[in-house]
Parts: C-alpha cells; structure tokens; sequence
C-alpha cells in the first residue's frame, strides 16, 4: 500500500515537472523568405534561445521573391492569422502593413543608431512600425579582367557604359558576351530600373507622399533603357530579364557590366562561379550631367498585430535588430548592416573587405516612395517598363501611362 | 398551385406511402419542402451567399491599404471601370482568348475523339494520352510552356532553328506572346473536349452506319449526316463548359507572361487577383468579379436557349 502512494506521488511529480516547463514555454513562429538565408538566421536565433530561456522560437520559409512573399503574407494577415509573430518585410512594405493594421508599433525605441534611411522606412506618421533586419542597395557589377585589358575605368556615366561596353564586346568577338544587363521583367526590381536614370537627374517621385513627377525626365530615364535594348548592349530579349537572370548570366561569364544587388556578389565569388577573382563593384553610372543615384534595398522585421505573444515577440525582433546579430549576419551571411559603424569593423571587413566601400553607396541609396498604396505604384512602373522594353509603347508613351496612373493613385 | 396538383397525381399513382411519412403526418407539399430543403441550405450557403455578398461588397469602397473604413460608394466602382482602359483591355483579351481557345479546342477535341473511337485492338494508350493534359493542374501546364516558349533555351525556338527558321522571341511581343498562351490553352482543354465528345460518341448506335453502308452513303457523308447531327447535345455540353473557364482564364496566362509584356495579355481573372491580392481593394475587385459573373451567366444563358431550340 505505502509502496503504492509513493509510485502515486512520483508520477504526479513527474507529470508536473515536466508540465511546468510546457506551461511557461512561449512559442514563437517567425516567417523569413526562403532567399534569405533563415539557416544562418537560425544560428541567431539559437543564441536567442539559449540567453532567453521559456521562449522557443521556429522559423516558417517561403516566397523567393518578394511579390510572392508579399503575396502570401497578404493572404495571412488579411485573415487575421494568429501563427505568425514575426515577419520579415521588404523595405517597401512596412508602410503598407502599418496602414492595414497588421503589424504594432515597436515603442520605446530609440532609431538614431540606425542609418538613417532605415530609420526613415519604419516610421510612419511618427511611430515607428518594423526594425531594420539588414540594408541593401543596387551596384554596378564589371568584369575587373576585361577593363584592364582595354584599359578602361570603371564607367561614371551611362554614356561612358556604353561606349566601354561596345569596345569590349567588339573586341571580345564572342557572340555570347553582353554588354549590360538589367531588369527588364516586370518585376519589382524593373521599379528600380526605371528609378536609377530618374533620380540621378536629381528629380524626386513624390514630395511628401504626394506625386511630383517630371515627365521629361521620365520619358529620357526609359529612353535610356530602350537605347540598351535596341543598339545591343543589352540582349533583345531584356524585357524577359529578372533579377536572378542577371546574376546567372554574369556569373557564367557573358555580360560585362551588370545592375543587380548586393547578395549577387557571394555567389560571384564562389565555386560555381566562373568570373570569381574577376569581380568589380562599384557606384551605378550616373545620366550625362547628373549623380549617381541607386535604390534603397533591405528587409524589415515586423510583429504582427495578431500575435498573442506581443511582448516576447518584441523583444525577439529587437534582439535580430541589434548591433550583435547585424555583425553576426553581416559576417556568415554577407547581408549588408544597417549600422554604419560595422562597415569599418575589423572582423565585418575581415570577413567580405568590400563592406568597406559599400556603406557610401548605401548611404545615397534612395527610398522608393514610402506609401500604404506601394503595389500599385510599383506595379504601374514594372510593366510600364516591360512595354517600353518590349516595343509595345513608346518612351514618351510610357512616361504619360505612368503619369496618369500614379496622379490616381497618390492622390 | 401547380405544383400541388402535379404532386397529388404523382402520389396517386403511388399510393403507398412510406410509414414514417403516414406516421409524421406531412402532406405531399411539405414532405417536397422538407427533402429539397438541405440541398437548398447548401445550395444557398455555398453560391447564392458568396454572390450576394461579391454584389454587396462591390457598392463599397473598401481598400484594406487606406487604413479607411469601408464606405457605401453605390455605383461609384463600376463608374470607375468605365473609365479604366486596363478593364477595358483585359476584358477584350478575355473576350479573344474565347473566340480563338474554344473552337480551337473544339476542333482538336474532335478529332482526337474520333482518333479515339477507332477500332484500336487496345485502346487505352489513346484513352490514357487524352486524360494526361486533362489531369495537369493549369498552372503546371503554364509553367512547362512558358519553358517551351522560352526565347534562348525553350524548345520551340529550338524547332524552328532546326527547320531553318529564326527563333521568335515569344514573349517580347503582344501578338507572339498572345498566340503562345492561345496554343498552350488549346492543347491543356481539348482532352477535356475530346472526353466528352468520344462518350458521345460512343452512344452513337452502329446500326446506324452500318444501314448507311448498306444505302450506299461514303464516310465523308456519314459523318455529317450522322456523326455530327448525333454529337450535337455533348458538344453543346462541351462548350458550356469550356466557355465558362475560358472567360475565367487564369493560370495559364498568369504563369506564361504574368500579363505582359505590359499588360497586353492580362485577362479579366488576373486583373480581379490584382486588385484584391495585390492591391487589397476589395470593393473595385468585387464590382470587376460581379462583372465576370454577368459575363458567364450571359454565355451560359445564351447556350441553354440554343439547346432548348434544338430540342
């Protein structure tokens, strides 16, 4: 009988001591699109879980682009989901998702450690809605090889491109090799493309959220791109061109110059790449009389406001946003950090030297319009782009179809 | 009161009524109410709900991304698309999908039914090569053929190399571009026609040809005297379908091109997924969705009085 309560009362402490533990679990689930590398976030994550005991955290993947990211979490969200707690964000749509009342606003927080166009993405009317994950930003990739064997610098305008371009592909004589390649699809990235010729003209999109669009301007930004496709130095098929193609093609070899993002330069540099220790990356060319401009690039962690675990998930996100994990990611996973400090730490340089000339580039990167109604816009300029490309409409066409719908939408 | 008489000469006829019915004591009319009603339930709660709503939703202005609450706007989103030419333009690709798709399809359904119906010793590698793009999810199929039609490294263009032509670059232009998603369609939905036009085919009496044999009457003749006359009910069957999901053509196009290049092959269905996926204006999106419904009950309504004139 005696022997019996204790075999009672062990297995009630058993059950209880490893209930307890369950009980105070938080379990968070944190979605991170599949191309951004959530292994090497996981190891952050693991050194989170390991200092943070009660809290478990799993990562959902998915959406390799950011159209098909968006698109999934638009689905989520819009059905007031409670399994996410965490979400990464393109640069684009922290504005997009506070105006939905899909993600809370992180408070307390003080933004001026961050470089400032960070900052700027993830305050809207004040309060601040997502925190910087990692930055980015379009450069000009080169074939180094092939400039010092013709002699050529590094071109500072689309004209010099050009004329660089067409020396080498003349001289090459190899029916393959490209002289530049961009984004052509229509795609988010083709936004950008339209963008870069634009603003190195030193006009603005919107001023204070409304449209300030210069026509002229417009119609010689596609020009430019129309000029590329038709005197072959770009492909003829550019308008079938994304993002992922640009790097492919240039990491095989066959394209001089090339428009793309900072993860293009890992993969250049690896084993299956055929151009690696042949790589250059420098500043976009700028239009005839202008600066160079690029596009402001990077993702966002936000909490989603369907989240039943507000607290925890806030100080996760402010644990992936921190100094430590931002040179933690910047040196495994080359993703450019959001503080301009680590740009010139030994170990960041150390690990990829070229940060070291990345953050001026970053520093001048320049945000796409910041507005709840991004898709729109940016889906207005994409295929804009894609039908000037194509030869469906005219440059000037092209700028009057982007005028008029961008004066409905940013009304 | 119709219905009534019809019902007590029906129970007439049968007198013997089930004992649960004598024992719950139900007149004819509501026994009909009462065994109708659960279909109707469902019926109501699956299709006519959803509609309803779609025309309700469709007279706000409800855009998840202005942070606004919804506000009733009444015709003001339908006022909208009059104006908007990218409506215009994807309802007028909608429309010549149709035109060029469904007799496409027609065509080659029939002929592979026919191809089908021949006297094969073993018939099922036929059957089963009909079923294959039958059974392809859409948007599979628009993925393998925006492969295939792919400038530099897509099979077609491979093909005409061979032949001593020059490769197209397929996507790069409306017209090539509309014409690639056009055969891809032709090909994923004339197995579905031939399926049911070789059933019909199949209830086709042999007798019949072999009296034509007897009189004389060639193959040729056979086939428009009795074949075709015969086939006339499974291929009105047909088309209502094949109207119908081509006036709601998605995948295919929104895997080949995404609607480009510009938006010179975006069909009415992925202008809808637009606006409420992408762009979440749910109330513009309903009112273009309630405009699609128009579109198909129009076609369909349309079919049915052909058959009901045939008969």
């Amino acid at each position: 009988m005696n022997r019996n309560i204790r075999a009672a009362a062990l297995a009630c402490a058993t059950i209880v001591s490893f209930a307890a533990p369950a009980l105070a679990d938080t379990e968070l689930k944190i979605y991170i699109s599949s191309q951004h590398q959530p292994n090497i976030w996981r190891k952050a994550i693991d050194q989170y879980e390991a200092k943070t005991p009660g809290v478990k955290v799993t990562i959902e993947t998915g959406g390799n682009t950011s159209e098909a990211q968006a698109q999934y979490l638009n689905t989520v969200m819009s059905a007031k989901d409670p399994s996410l707690d965490v979400l990464i964000l393109d640069v684009i749509r922290p504005a997009q998702f506070a105006a939905a009342g899909w993600t809370s606003d992180v408070e307390g927080k003080d933004l001026s450690s961050y470089l400032p166009a960070y900052a700027e993405a993830n305050t809207v009317g004040g309060k601040t809605v997502a925190l910087p994950a990692f930055a980015d930003a379009q450069f000009l990739y080169y074939r180094k090889d092939l400039l010092d064997k013709y002699g050529i610098q590094p071109p500072k305008s689309w004209d010099e491109l050009k004329t660089a371009a067409k020396t080498i592909t003349d001289g090459e004589k190899n029916p393959n090799l490209q002289g530049l390649s961009f984004q052509g699809k229509a795609i988010e990235g083709a936004v950008c493309t339209f963008l870069l010729p634009y603003w190195s003209q030193g006009k603005a999109l919107t001023n204070n959220g409304r449209l300030s669009f210069d026509h002229d301007a417009a119609v010689k930004s596609l020009a430019l791109w129309k000029s590329f496709a038709d005197d072959g130095t770009a492909k003829k098929n550019i308008a079938e061109v994304a993002t992922d193609d640009t790097r492919k093609e240039f990491q095989a070899g066959n394209v001089v110059f090339a428009v793309n993002w900072s993860y293009a330069w890992a993969q250049s540099q690896g084993a299956e790449s055929a151009v690696a220790g042949k790589v250059g990356v420098a500043r976009l060319p700028a239009m005839a009389g202008g600066e160079s401009a690029t596009c402001l690039g990077g993702w966002e962690w936000g909490v989603s406001a369907f989240s039943a675990h507000q607290d925890e998930a806030k100080k996760l996100v402010a644990y992936l946003s921190s100094p430590e994990v931002s040179k933690f990611m910047a040196i495994n996973a080359s993703l450019l950090p959001t503080y301009a400090d680590l740009y010139k730490d030994g170990d960041v340089t150390k690990a990829a030297p070229w940060f070291a000339d990345a953050l001026q580039v970053v520093e001048t990167a320049k945000p796409r319009p910041v507005t709840p109604r991004y898709n729109e816009v940016s889906e207005t300029i994409r295929t804009t782009v894609n039908a000037v490309l194509a030869g469906v409409s005219t440059p000037e066409e092209g700028a009057s179809q982007i005028e008029s719908r961008l004066k409905r939408i940013l009304r | 009161m119709a219905t009534t008489t019809s019902l007590k000469i029906s129970a007439d006829a049968e007198p013997r009524q089930a004992a649960w019915v004598r024992w719950l004591d139900l007149s004819d009319r509501s026994l009909a109410i009462l065994l109708l009603a659960p279909a109707a339930l469902l019926l109501a709660l699956i299709i006519v709900y959803p509609v309803c709503r779609l025309a309700y939703t469709s007279f706000f202005s409800l855009s998840l991304t202005s942070g606004l609450p919804a506000e009733f706007v009444g015709f003001e989103n339908y006022q909208l698309m009059i104006d908007d030419p990218v409506f215009w333009e994807t309802t007028w690709n909608t429309v010549l999908i149709t035109l060029i798709t469904v007799p496409g399809a027609l065509i080659v359904g029939l002929g592979l039914a026919l191809m089908a119906n021949l006297p094969f010793r073993t018939q099922w590698p036929v059957r089963l090569s009909l079923l294959i793009p039958w059974a392809l999810p859409l948007s599979f199929a628009g993925l393998i053929f925006a492969w295939f039609f792919h400038s530099e490294y897509g099979v077609v263009n491979d093909i005409l190399n061979r032949v001593g032509l020059p490769g197209i670059i397929w996507f790069n232009s409306p017209n090539w571009a509309f014409a690639a998603i056009c055969l891809t369609i032709i090909w994923k939905t004339s197995s579905f026609m031939a399926l049911i036009i070789l059933a019909g085919l199949q209830t086709i009496p042999r007798s019949l040809y072999e009296a034509a044999d007897v009189d004389g009457a060639g193959r040729f003749r056979q086939f428009f005297e009795i074949t075709l006359p015969l086939l006339k009910p499974s291929i009105v069957v047909a088309l209502i379908f094949r109207t119908i999901t081509s006036l709601q053509t998605f995948d295919i196009p929104y895997m080949m091109t995404g609607g480009g290049p510009g938006t010179s092959t975006a069909t009415l269905a992925m202008y809808i997924h637009q606006n409420t996926v992408s762009f979440l204006d749910l109330g513009y999106g309903s009112a273009l969705a309630v405009v699609m419904f128009a579109l198909s009950m129009c076609v369909t309504a349309v079919y049915l009085r052909m058959i009901r004139t045939k008969e």
